[in-house]
């Protein structure tokens, strides 16, 4: 029997309800769920799901309506707008479907621009930046701007941007959904490198069921409720036929 | 500090949008100190005159009416004035440009030195004035106007007597803006006499010297008494309130200046504030992201509104310079306006500077803030929901 270790992430009975008028909507219904450090996990789900909710509230983007989130040790309830966005300066790194990089930036200034809520001097935060953009292979894109890059080195620069902190949790939200299914094999095979290589927790929304090949474990949401037994096993056999084969466990 | 780089290349993102802006700024910042220099002029050339002891002697009807000129000596035995001296308006003009560019006065030069001590005039000077009937003295403005130096000839003609009279340059008032011209009385009575037969009998203004300011209103009571129920009675004021008086007309339009310029600084703003607007507006994508990477709202709000503050305070002071420059040109080109006077001065006082600077300031404050407060409040949950 191998011994406990503490999750990096516990959901526990997680609702989260919004406003939209006169009607109320459940993104979330009593989600419980917990994620072991290291691991590489897929929240999966059709639109609508939940899932990119249940994403935010692991990211500390947003609250719950009730139910407790404890991520890296903090309980995210008890923080303040201000207070989450520090927590996430320090603990989690944000990869965006859409790259979401600073068009006025090069590539090594995008991946320093977390460096900036350090205390690091301009030259130690270039010199990490530029570590992580060979990390993700783009040494030699340093002064390359967004523009002048394509999608694939976009998504490279902002998997940089998301690990230049050294964060305990990185977060992303479709990385591969402007991708083409090269620039998607290959960005899901950095994230899995970056898992296996610096042992970075990892949790990852998406649709695209290649995804399974690459993670530890798949969550699959569907109308605000985590699925489980029966549902969960069908939802994830019907991913696994699109992505032609995998062995990835399902919950 | 270290978020200049990011300021910058956001200023930098869309350069013609940043330039026009600043320009805009720059250019109301430029006239917005053009105008101020106007009051300033008005009121630096009064301070420059109050507290002294000089009072002005004038028909009661008003200045364009003179007085007989015998009406000097009689002044001049009140007790408590220590000097008197008769003034008329030459209004000479260049022959080729035929009309006055500078006011020109005959005077009696041997009283000029007692009634306008504080002019500091070279003794040497004032001795040349007296001893050549065709000397002048010129205030430093013309001189560097003009391109004059002493010893240079001058001919003027007087768009009041009709007579050309010849100057030699004998000395100059040290005073930057003095426009004064000033030639001999006797040499001007002289011309007067040959041209119709009969001299100046008469004085424009009478300038008195009392030799103690605590009897500086008795004396002006005492001159006009003396006038009383005579053909030209007097009203005697300070020469404060004589410039004040003969400047007054000016004060409706310095009211006006200064409308003006509020309604400037305020068109201003509104642009400057609509372009950060648009300048946030179109960045509210990376403003979202910015927070969900850990960016907090003072650092949000911070940052846009150093970029405000940036663009308004570089091209503010681009502005002032501008204007000190301009001012400058207006001075050595436009020189004296006898329908402005002191308001034509154009002169940038430090504190007519330190408006400009802060009207930019307030632009760049008033113009960034509300983006930069709208920006920054939003959750970050509510900023990425309306980008993706």
């Amino acid at each position: 029997m191998s011994p406990s270790v503490e999750p990096i992430i516990s959901i526990d009975h997680v609702s989260r309800f919004y406003r939209r008028g006169i009607d109320e909507i459940h993104a979330l219904d009593s989600v419980s769920l917990t994620v072991q450090p290291g691991r590489f996990v897929a929240f999966m789900g059709p639109s609508g799901s939940g899932k990119s909710t249940l994403l935010n509230l692991v990211s500390g983007i947003d609250r719950p309506s009730s139910g407790e989130v404890i991520v890296a040790g903090q309980r995210l309830n008890d923080l303040d707008e201000d207070e989450l966005a520090g927590w996430r300066a320090r603990h989690v790194g944000l990869i965006f479907q859409f790259f979401n990089l600073m068009p006025v930036l090069n590539a090594v200034d995008n991946v320093a621009l977390p460096l900036l809520l350090t205390k690091l001097s301009k030259r130690e935060r270039l010199e990490r930046a530029e570590i992580a953009l060979r990390i993700v292979g783009l040494e030699d894109r340093i002064d390359h701007y967004p523009s002048t890059l394509s999608g694939g080195e976009q998504q490279r620069v902002a998997i940089a941007r998301a690990i230049v902190t050294d964060p305990d949790l990185i977060v992303a939200d479709e990385p591969t959904g402007d991708l083409d299914a090269r620039n998607a094999e290959a960005i899901l095979n950095l994230m899995r490198q970056l898992k296996n290589e610096f042992g970075k927790t990892i949790v990852m929304v998406t649709h695209d069921p290649r995804a399974l090949r690459f993670v530890d474990e798949a969550f699959h949401l569907d109308k605000g409720l985590l699925l489980e037994g029966e549902e969960a096993a069908r939802a994830h056999e019907s991913i696994v036929i699109a992505a032609g084969g995998g062995s990835v466990r399902n919950r | 500090m270290k978020y200049a780089g990011l300021i910058l290349a956001n200023l930098g993102r869309n350069k013609l949008r940043s330039l026009l802006t600043g320009g805009a700024i720059m250019l109301a910042v430029l006239l917005v100190v053009l105008l101020l220099t106007m009051p300033a002029g008005l009121d630096a050339f009064l301070d420059q005159i109050a507290n002294n002891t000089r009072i002005s002697v004038h028909n009661k009807a008003g200045i364009v009416y003179s007085m007989p000129f015998s009406f000097t000596r009689k002044v001049r035995q009140i007790d408590g004035v220590a000097a008197a001296c008769a003034t008329v308006w030459f209004g000479g003009a260049f022959e080729e440009e035929g009309r006055v560019t500078f006011p020109s006065f005959a005077i009696e030069a041997e009283h000029a030195a007692a009634v306008w001590p504080d002019y500091n005039i070279d003794p040497k000077q004032m001795a040349d004035f007296l001893r050549y009937r065709d000397g002048a003295i010129v205030g430093r403005q013309n001189m560097q106007k003009y391109k004059w130096k002493i010893g240079d000839r001058v001919t003027l003609k007087s768009t009041i007597y009709g007579v050309n009279l010849d100057f030699r340059i004998v000395g100059e008032m040290p005073n930057d803006r003095s426009p004064l011209f000033w030639m001999q009385r006797t040499y001007l009575d002289e011309a007067v006499k040959a041209k119709r037969g009969t001299g100046l009998s008469m004085a424009g203004v009478i300038w008195v010297r009392v030799d103690d300011p605590n009897r500086v209103n008795a004396v002006m009571r005492q001159v006009d008494e003396m006038s009383r129920n005579s053909e030209a009675e007097t009203a005697s004021e300070t020469e404060k309130s004589f410039f004040g008086n003969f400047f007054g007309s000016l004060q409706g339009f310095v009211t006006i200046i200064l409308i003006v310029t509020g309604l400037v600084s305020l068109c201003i703003v509104f642009i400057a504030a609509n372009t950060a607007s648009m300048a946030v507006r179109e960045r509210s994508g990376e403003i979202a992201v910015l927070k969900a990477i850990g960016f907090q709202r003072k650092t949000i709000f911070a940052t846009l509104l150093a970029e405000a503050m940036l663009v308004a305070s570089v091209a503010g002071l681009s502005g002032v310079v501008l204007a000190i420059a301009v001012t400058k040109m207006l001075r050595a080109f436009a020189g004296w306006n006898p329908s402005l006077g002191p308001l034509g001065a154009f002169i940038v006082t430090p504190t007519v500077i330190a408006q400009g600077v802060c009207l930019s300031l307030v632009v760049g404050l008033f113009a960034g803030l509300v983006p930069a407060f709208g920006a920054a409040r939003k959750p970050v949950i509510e900023a990425l929901r309306e980008i993706f």
